[in-house]
């Protein structure tokens, strides 16, 4: 009897004890968790903002589409389970697609709807209303998608958008970001995140278990905030220029595995066109299946490096405008100088040769750039040898190679290369050749003509023609240009605020650069006169050709200038990769470039008789 | 244990005569928290019925109202003279469980009602009384003639029938009650203790064939679903099962209710729904989250109070008969409510036992009712006894 009593009171006991700890001692936990399942919130999309041209042509909008999404919260247990494998197999799907994507999502933001499926066909959803009811915690959300009204055009400066990466997913998620938002990831769409981002509206709301909307319905509200339209300061008539130019040039070079260009305005920096081949599919990553975005990782031809920004060629002959400038400004030639330039030079008992061996006889420096004579440029690169200091090195800097430009597409920047005594140290092998680990004559010789160890990126050098055209000043290249409401109003100025810096060169010397460069595509010998000798006189172009010697055996094509010769708008930067000689592959480029942004017909290139 | 209705004892009105000896702590618990249940099935449910809000509520009153009237009814009841139809009254409970069983099987479904038209009745529910009295009845009788193995063994005999149909229902919980009023009624008749013993080590060995053996050699006794339900309270986190999830829900339930509870209005686990079952076999978890450990504490000494007069009850029960019947009675509801509450907070394994008093449910309102009055009846007479030995 008194048992029976004993033991309900120790039942009643360790109920009791147990009711404790679950409501007072772990009241607080289990408040949250019953907070969680009763409050969800509703996100509303916002669209990325646009990005136009510099006359407010698109480039990428943002077009509102219905993604297929599933809500995890009402996908637990069998049930759910069961759901998604059923919509697994009805898509073809291998069974267990779905609930793979749901539990990865799940991992890095429990309480988000996971996307299964971006803009869902219309058939699919067709399907999904109509199985409403057998398919609880799947829905359509209203999204927004990029698109690309010019296909493939610009696609290395726009670069692309994608999910956040894992790596960096807490960054984002300290900005503000939901797990599953589309960002940025390359190009201009990375680079102005901040101002394109569209901020999503957030509305919370209470449901019930079976995620209708209950009770106190709306408790609290943000509206989704679009994104900011971004002008570009690309010119959409030269890019289409520049990139059918350039792919001309690729498939006539036949052997050539890409080609890039860049055209700057000289004053500003304002970037008119920018292209690089082979590209790729900008929206490859957002709707590309696994097959094509696997190609465009790991193909050969390399088409995500933007070879405008980040490809470094041996600059060959377009260095010799920089080798003229630091011979002038250190006093290793004074105008009006000749020079014997034989077909080859024997210095330090090696015998350099000039291309073709061609002998010239004594020229003075505007002449020499004109026909780019080679032996003109290896005494001067033998003077800068001989006196103190680093002339070659120094005046490359202040042109603003071997480092980055600055350009607004920090990521994808190269800053090429200057060799100079402690690259040689670092670079050379002391127990075979302990030589080479000091800077020899050679090394000045050849780098006077742009060989040897010298890269240079095609935006690199496009700044260094654009500061000798534009008097004096390197520009920092900049590719946004305003950030501006609906109307085009503008909201915020991106270009004014750049860098420009002085060169330092006196304008004497100056001309006499700019003297040779106009000789070099206008004169009766000129390297480019063929191309360019044919343009009307408010035209005339001033520019440099140059064949790189690389490791493939057949050369690189150069071509760098700017136009009009006097005051100029536009300085080009063109490189055809196994492209052969300057003068035939990369030239025409930078003329059916100019001619689109200066607006002289395109049949003047090509139209300069050759008098040799 | 003195009795608290002793001061009314003697007392000339009729209505007092009528009343004497009645254990008013007793009835009054059995109201009140019948009452409370009413009161918490129609807080529970109102947004469960769409065009309906008081569907559940209404409903539960009238089984409540019927129970009262059935309590009253079995005050009068004199169990001796019912004892002469034993069997009679095990035959019908063996044939309206089995004939649940047989209708369950020929809708293609379990089911525990017979349908009469516009109710429905659950046999299985009103047998824990009936297996009570039938097996105090056969024990009182037989106590002394035969030896104590062979009662033992008939008494399981006797319980086990309708128990396994009840199983086959399949209605495991309802079953466990059978046999563990058998167990206490066996218990309070004296049996050797190594009978417990050995009872207890055949359970342990049937839980493990029925969970574990059987299934590894291909036979399985227990729906998947049953297993779940046994196995899930051990780590409820993990299971991704429903009964996880039922167990999960009402651990949330009960733990957002913290010490005074979120109110009927702000008890979103229970009136969102997220909280399955939660009129019926989850209701104590709608108690703690509406009114929080204070609530909930104060609805199991409510039933601390119900087992205590349960046991005196037993205590004063004039005859052998009523005092077995009486444990019995007393071992159903602690069971039901130890068994129910520890589901609710997740120490013992979700087995569909309803909550005494609270649950929703017409058969099982009625049988906790119809029990109360089996012992309030026995009370009286005892101290009608009592009073007589003392005049």
């Amino acid at each position: 009897m008194a048992s029976f009593a004993g033991l309900a009171i120790v039942l009643l006991v360790v109920l009791v004890v147990r009711l404790w700890f679950l409501q007072v001692i772990g009241g607080a936990g289990y408040q949250e968790r019953a907070e969680a399942n009763r409050l969800r919130t509703v996100i509303t999309e916002a669209p990325r903002g646009a990005i136009t041209d510099r006359n407010g042509k698109a480039l990428v909008t943002s077009k509102e589409v219905l993604n297929l999404v599933a809500q995890p919260q009402d996908l637990v247990g069998d049930a759910g389970a069961r759901t998604l494998t059923r919509l697994s197999a009805a898509l073809g799907h291998p069974a267990g697609f779905f609930a793979a994507k749901v539990a990865r999502a799940q991992k890095a933001s429990p309480f988000e709807a996971v996307v299964l499926q971006e803009d869902a066909s219309p058939q699919l959803q067709a399907y999904v209303e109509e199985r409403r009811a057998q398919l609880p915690g799947i829905e359509l959300q209203a999204a927004y998608k990029r698109e690309y009204p010019n296909g493939t055009m610009a696609a290395h400066l726009l670069g692309y958008t994608g999910p956040i990466p894992v790596e960096s997913a807490r960054k984002y998620r300290d900005q503000g970001y939901l797990g599953n938002e589309t960002v940025g990831r390359a190009g201009i769409e990375s680079e102005y995140e901040g101002y394109l981002r569209g901020i999503a509206g957030r509305q919370q709301v209470e449901v019930d278990a079976r995620g209708d909307i209950v009770g106190r319905g709306v408790i609290s509200q943000t509206s989704p905030r679009p994104g900011q339209t971004l002008r570009l300061s690309i010119d959409l008539s030269v890019q289409k220029a520049l990139e059918r130019a350039l792919a001309l040039e690729v498939a006539a070079a036949g052997t050539s595995t890409g080609a890039a260009g860049v055209a700057i305005d000289p004053k500003t920096g304002a970037v008119l066109a920018m292209a690089s081949l082979p590209t790729f599919k900008p929206d490859v990553f957002e709707s590309g299946t696994p097959r094509e975005i696997q190609r465009v990782l790991t193909s050969p031809g390399r088409p995500l490096l933007d070879r405008a920004i980040g490809g470094e060629y041996p600059a060959a002959s377009t260095f010799k405008a920089i080798t003229a400038s630091a011979a002038l400004a250190s006093g290793l030639y004074t105008a009006g100088e000749q020079i014997e330039a034989p077909g080859s030079l024997l210095l330090y008992k090696t015998r350099f040769r000039g291309f073709n061996n061609e002998a010239y006889g004594p020229i003075a420096l505007p002449q020499a750039l004109e026909v780019s004579s080679d032996t003109f440029f290896y005494t001067l690169g033998d003077r800068s040898y001989r006196v103190p200091g680093w002339p070659l090195q120094e005046w490359s800097h202040r042109f603003g190679l071997g480092q980055a430009t600055g350009i607004d597409l920090t990521e994808g920047e190269s800053a090429g290369l200057i060799p100079d005594l402690a690259y040689k140290r670092q670079t050379c092998d002391r127990k075979v050749d302990p030589i080479n680990c000091s800077w020899r004559p050679g090394d000045s010789i050849n780098m006077s003509i742009g060989q040897g160890n010298v890269l240079v990126t095609p935006v690199q050098m496009a700044v260094a023609y654009g500061a000798i055209g534009n008097g004096g000043k390197v520009v920092t290249p900049t590719l946004g240009n305003a950030v501006v409401d609906a109307d085009g109003r503008v909201l915020r100025d991106l270009l004014s605020a750049r860098a420009i810096r002085d060169l330092g060169l006196p304008a004497k010397n100056l001309d006499q650069v700019k003297q040779g460069l106009k000789l070099a595509a206008n004169g009766n010998s000129g390297t480019s006169t063929p191309v360019f000798g044919g343009l009307p006189p408010a035209f005339k172009v001033a520019g440099k050709t140059g064949t790189a010697e690389n490791p493939s055996k057949i050369d690189h094509a150069w071509f760098v200038g700017y136009a009009p010769a006097d005051d100029p708008t536009i300085v080009v930067a063109v490189v055809v990769e196994r492209g052969g000689q300057g003068a035939n592959s990369a030239a025409p480029a930078v003329c059916v470039t100019m001619a689109a942004s200066l607006g002289f017909a395109e049949s003047r290139c090509g139209s300069g008789a050759k008098v040799n | 244990m003195t009795t608290l209705t002793g001061e009314t004892h003697g007392v000339g009105t009729r209505p007092r005569q009528a009343a004497a000896g009645l254990d008013w702590w007793l009835l009054g618990m059995a109201l009140a928290v019948s009452g409370f249940g009413v009161f918490v099935v129609r807080a529970a449910t109102e947004s469960d019925v769409a065009s309906n809000s008081g569907f559940y509520f209404t409903r539960q009153l009238a089984f409540t109202v019927v129970g009262l009237v059935c309590l009253f009814f079995m005050l009068r009841i004199n169990l001796d003279d019912l004892s002469r139809y034993v069997w009679t009254i095990y035959a019908i409970l063996v044939a309206s469980v089995g004939a649940v069983l047989v209708l369950g099987a020929s809708a293609r479904g379990s089911t525990r009602w017979i349908d009469l038209g516009p109710v429905r009745l659950q046999p299985s529910e009103l047998g824990k009384v009936v297996i009570a009295f039938v097996l105090a009845v056969v024990v009182v009788e037989r106590l002394k003639a035969i030896e104590p193995a062979r009662l033992s063994l008939m008494v399981l005999g006797l319980t086990m029938l309708p128990a396994v149909i009840v199983f086959l229902q399949p209605d495991l919980g309802t079953a466990l009650v059978y046999v563990a009023i058998a167990m206490v009624i066996l218990w309070v008749a004296g049996q050797p203790i190594t009978h417990f013993i050995v009872a207890g080590a055949v359970i342990v060995a049937a839980v493990g064939m029925i969970l574990y053996v059987l299934p590894a050699a291909g036979l399985n006794v227990l729906h998947p679903y049953q297993v779940d339900r046994l196995t899930s309270f051990v780590d409820s986190g993990s299971d991704r099962t429903q009964s996880g999830y039922q167990l999960e829900q009402s651990k949330v339930a009960i733990g957002s209710g913290g010490a005074f509870g979120k109110g009927p209005s702000g008890a979103t686990q229970t009136i969102n729904d997220f909280l399955p079952e939660h009129h019926t076999d989850f209701i104590f978890a709608v108690v703690a989250e509406m009114f929080g450990f204070l609530g909930g504490g104060l609805l199991i000494a409510a039933y601390f109070i119900i087992v205590w007069r349960a046991i005196v009850i037993m205590r004063l029960a004039p005859t052998e008969l009523e005092r077995l019947v009486a444990a019995g009675i007393a071992a159903m509801l602690a069971f039901e409510v130890f068994v129910n509450i520890g589901m609710n907070v997740g120490i013992m394994p979700i087995t569909g036992i309803p909550l005494p008093f609270m649950s929703y449910g017409g058969s099982h309102t009625l049988t906790n009712l119809v029990a109360v009055g089996v012992l309030l009846g026995i009370g009286m007479r005892g101290r009608a006894v009592q009073a007589a030995g003392a005049a």
